[in-house]
């Protein structure tokens, strides 16, 4: 996928204060779980009432960014709305199971079942604007997000949209938070942002967030960067990774030495943390290097928080070329590419 | 009790239970007529919030309507409502 | 010019047989496959009829050749049977020889393995062999080991829409086709009833207690189904460097959103409408081109109104035969967009239109009732295949006879 995609807007709801105002990365600090929860927006001004009064936390969080992302740009009615979940409501998927058997099968709400179904973001977002084009919304861990900016670049290629909306949206309910727990996810002792990637224990820290991107054939009046290409790897050895990477690079003309930022997904977690670390000893020893994962926690969708960040460093820093490359839980590996221009 | 104080007694605790039921944050019982439509123009309600009120009337009053076109004509305006939970109870 | 895009492979699993030929059978024989379920725990087992898979887990695992259960769901299981076939018909013996694509499509993932744990995972005080479901709750678990067991591994993913989920997927693997990111990718959907999809829908007032009557006067509501169905589709260049047979050509494709309601369409059929004329425009087809509609007909009140509606404002007075599949194998969800772009295929290829079963009274809103025969030797060419869902997900699908 040659071409160039640029970002129009941006908006973040995240653990950080990403949602307006000026932003300053900080280091947060844990209570007592390792879980960063999103600082919440007032959603009052963006939702009428009478809609917000049924929409559970994911909803409005994803619907929220996604107006404020309008909001931010100079685009009332996008050519097609296109996202990303891992998880989708957790917490009307928790509500349902759980009312099923409260309620042995009789009498029951049918918003929470409703609601966690994983398109319901994208359906609020369509009806609120009114915007009847193409509407997806793909849900595969860590390539929930890549494939709806894939998705999305492939829409403005085809010329069947000169503006997507694209975005992601995740939860962390503290019942999922125990459940990936007993599978390893999350590091036993209670670990601080600050300490992570040094921690060297299995698991890492939780997250949450909700980002979305008006993506354009033209750089609008404001472009914040452009993407300049994308590529997912499925399970790859390290050999077959670092291959994609030297193949990614090449159809993009370039060499590792014109990436002026390298952010990462790097999360602490001893079990994947040889990915970045072989990577970066081999292509990146000298490229300042930003990981993501200590500001906002980890998540399926975890990279469209990278994406934003990289949308707020690029311009600010006068970068020319920014690598982003994550992986979930070694399984799905990404690199996108990013220039100023 | 008089029947007109059974009956208006019981369109307060329905006001109260669907404000509950459907989070109408800001709306206080006073604030809905008895005979205003619930759906549409009135309320602001839509065929979700018809599916909730029918959970409501199965959980709160054990009745069950099957049908969901003869919900519709129960679910005009509180006093429908009402005065179908009437015809329900034993007399 | 984007290439063209052909079906070289077809493969599926429903409530009317394990395999295409099956199915094609029990279509033919106009034998639905509606019942009560065997395999669900519910108190709806004998009030609710589904289109269930008759075959237990164990015996999908046998059939799909897996030998430690753990941690493969039933969704999974019947996505693995599924795609075997799509495979072995395309004549592809080992998928890793090309870069492939495996587009799939759920709506609640594993969740009829983990709704029987789920409260025991949330117990502390219990272990077993139930943790080994954990991660299948999500809809990432059972494509990706549908991918590993198949050695898919270029593009994977889930595509989640509700009932238009694997219409979509199609898309999308034709959409990476044309755009040249691979020339080959196996797309489709699985769905396992649940006692939580059964529970949601009956939530919604919407499924039948009688077996399902689409476009009928007193229909009331759907049944759900299970099952699982993918499609092999290859771009015009692979078909003829490895002279593959052609089953059918994807022509055209839309998915548009109604923007009017989080469940229900318009009542004019808007989102309907615009996703079959875009459909049909893309694949160069007039609506006099087209023989066939195989329409998402879930019986339930709004959908036929605003689908029938669609149809008479795209049509007018010629609307072509129509039926809806689902009163044979209930509306399998996720899996319904392929198992129904399948029929599309054999009603082409087998020149037949496939009845509307439990139809007897025309809806008063409309003036077109579905074909209630068996029609044989039906001159097919082109067909729509509709999906609509919740959250407004419109799609259809014109699937055209090869004829070079």
């Amino acid at each position: 996928m040659k071409g160039k995609y640029y970002i129009q807007s941006a908006a973040a709801i995240s653990p950080q204060e990403s949602f307006s105002g000026p932003f300053v990365p900080q280091l947060l600090t844990l209570a007592d779980k390792n879980l960063l929860r999103i600082k919440e927006p007032d959603y009052s001004g963006f939702i009428p009432p009478n809609n917000l009064r049924r929409m559970s936390r994911v909803l409005k969080m994803g619907l929220v960014a996604a107006l404020q992302c309008l909001r931010n740009s100079e685009v009332s009615m996008p050519g097609a709305i296109i996202t990303g979940t891992g998880k989708g409501s957790l917490q009307d998927t928790e509500r349902f199971l759980k009312n099923i058997t409260e309620y042995a099968e009789t009498a029951l709400n049918p918003t929470p079942f409703i609601q966690s179904t994983y398109n319901s973001v994208n359906g609020l977002i369509a009806v609120q604007q009114k915007c009847t084009q193409y509407n997806s919304t793909f849900v595969h861990r860590g390539f929930s997000f890549e494939h709806a900016l894939l998705d999305s670049m492939m829409q403005i290629a085809e010329g069947n949209a000169d503006v997507v909306l694209t975005g992601a949206f995740e939860e962390i309910s503290d019942e999922h938070f125990y459940i990936k727990s007993r599978i390893g996810y999350w590091k036993k002792a209670l670990t601080q942002p600050a300490e992570l990637l040094t921690s060297r224990t299995p698991g890492t820290i939780a997250g949450e967030g909700s980002a979305f991107f008006m993506l354009g054939s033209k750089p609008g009046n404001h472009p914040l960067a452009c993407i300049e290409g994308i590529k997912m790897v499925y399970k790859p050895t390290q050999e077959k990774l670092h291959a994609a990477l030297e193949t990614f690079l090449a159809q993009h003309e370039i060499t590792p030495s014109d990436i002026d930022l390298l952010i990462t997904g790097q999360n602490g977690d001893v079990n994947h943390d040889h990915y970045y670390h072989n990577l970066i000893v081999q292509y990146f020893p000298a490229t300042t290097s930003l990981p993501f994962k200590t500001l906002c926690g980890e998540y399926d969708t975890a990279s469209a928080f990278a994406l934003w960040l990289a949308t707020q460093v690029i311009k600010e820093q006068g970068l020319k070329k920014i690598l982003i490359y994550n992986n979930f839980y070694g399984d799905q590996h990404t690199f996108l590419l990013l220039s100023n221009s | 009790m008089k029947p007109t104080t059974i009956m208006e007694a019981l369109k307060l605790k329905l006001k109260q239970q669907i404000i509950e039921a459907l989070n109408l944050q800001d709306t206080r019982p006073e604030d809905i007529d008895d005979n205003a439509a619930l759906f549409g123009e009135g309320l602001g309600l839509d065929s979700i919030d018809s599916l909730e009120l029918m959970v409501l009337l199965e959980r709160q009053y054990k009745i069950k309507v099957e049908d969901p076109r003869e919900g519709r004509k129960i679910l005009q305006s509180v006093q429908s409502m009402a005065e179908f939970i009437q015809s329900k109870q034993p007399a | 010019m984007a290439e063209r895009v052909f079906i070289t492979g077809i493969g599926m699993i429903s409530a009317i047989g394990n395999n295409v030929q099956e199915n094609l059978r029990h279509l033919r024989e106009q034998k639905s496959g509606l019942g009560y379920t065997r395999h669900i725990d519910t108190i709806h087992r004998d009030v609710l009829p589904v289109g269930e898979v008759a075959a237990t887990t164990a015996e999908l695992a046998a059939m799909a050749g897996i030998k430690e259960l753990p941690g493969y769901t039933r969704t999974t299981l019947l996505g693995l049977v599924a795609i075997q076939e799509a495979l072995r018909s395309a004549g592809i013996k080992d998928a890793k020889e090309l870069p492939t694509a495996f587009i799939n499509a759920s709506t609640v993932g594993g969740m009829c393995d983990t709704e029987k744990v789920y409260f025991d995972i949330l117990d502390p005080n219990k272990e077993g062999d139930f943790l080994n479901y954990i991660d299948t709750l999500d809809c990432a678990d059972c494509t990706q080991r549908i991918a590993d067991e198949t050695g898919i591994d270029e593009y994977v993913t889930t595509i989640s829409t509700a009932c238009s989920s694997s219409a979509n997927a199609l898309m999308y693997g034709a959409r990476l086709i044309q755009q040249g990111l691979v020339q080959r990718a196996v797309c489709g959907g699985t769905e396992a009833l649940t006692r939580f999809t059964m529970n949601g829908f009956n939530s919604l007032k919407n499924i039948d207690k009688q077996f399902c009557r689409p476009f009928d006067q007193q229909r009331n509501g759907l049944n759900l189904g299970e099952g699982a169905a993918y499609v092999v589709l290859e771009s015009e260049s692979l078909v003829k460097e490895r002279n593959a047979q052609i089953l059918a050509e994807l022509s055209g494709w839309c998915n548009t959103n109604e923007a009017f309601h989080p469940t229900a369409p318009s009542p004019e059929g808007d989102g309907a409408y615009e996703a079959m004329k875009k459909a049909l425009k893309m694949s160069g087809r007039s609506t006099a081109d087209v023989q066939y509609v195989n329409v998402h007909g879930t019986a339930t009140l709004n959908n036929d109104v605003s689908e029938g509606i669609a149809l008479e404002r795209l049509f007018g007075s010629n609307v072509p035969k129509f039926s809806s599949t689902k009163p044979f194998t209930g509306h399998t969800l996720a899996a319904a967009g392929a198992i129904e772009a399948i029929f599309g295929v054999l009603a082409i290829r087998e020149q037949l239109v496939f009845p509307n079963l439990h139809f007897s009274e025309k809806m008063e809103e409309l003036h077109i009732t579905p074909e209630t025969q068996l029609l044989e030797n039906y001159p097919v060419k082109n067909v729509i295949s509709n999906s609509f869902g919740f959250g407004g997900n419109n799609a259809s699908l014109v699937i055209s006879k090869y004829e070079g």
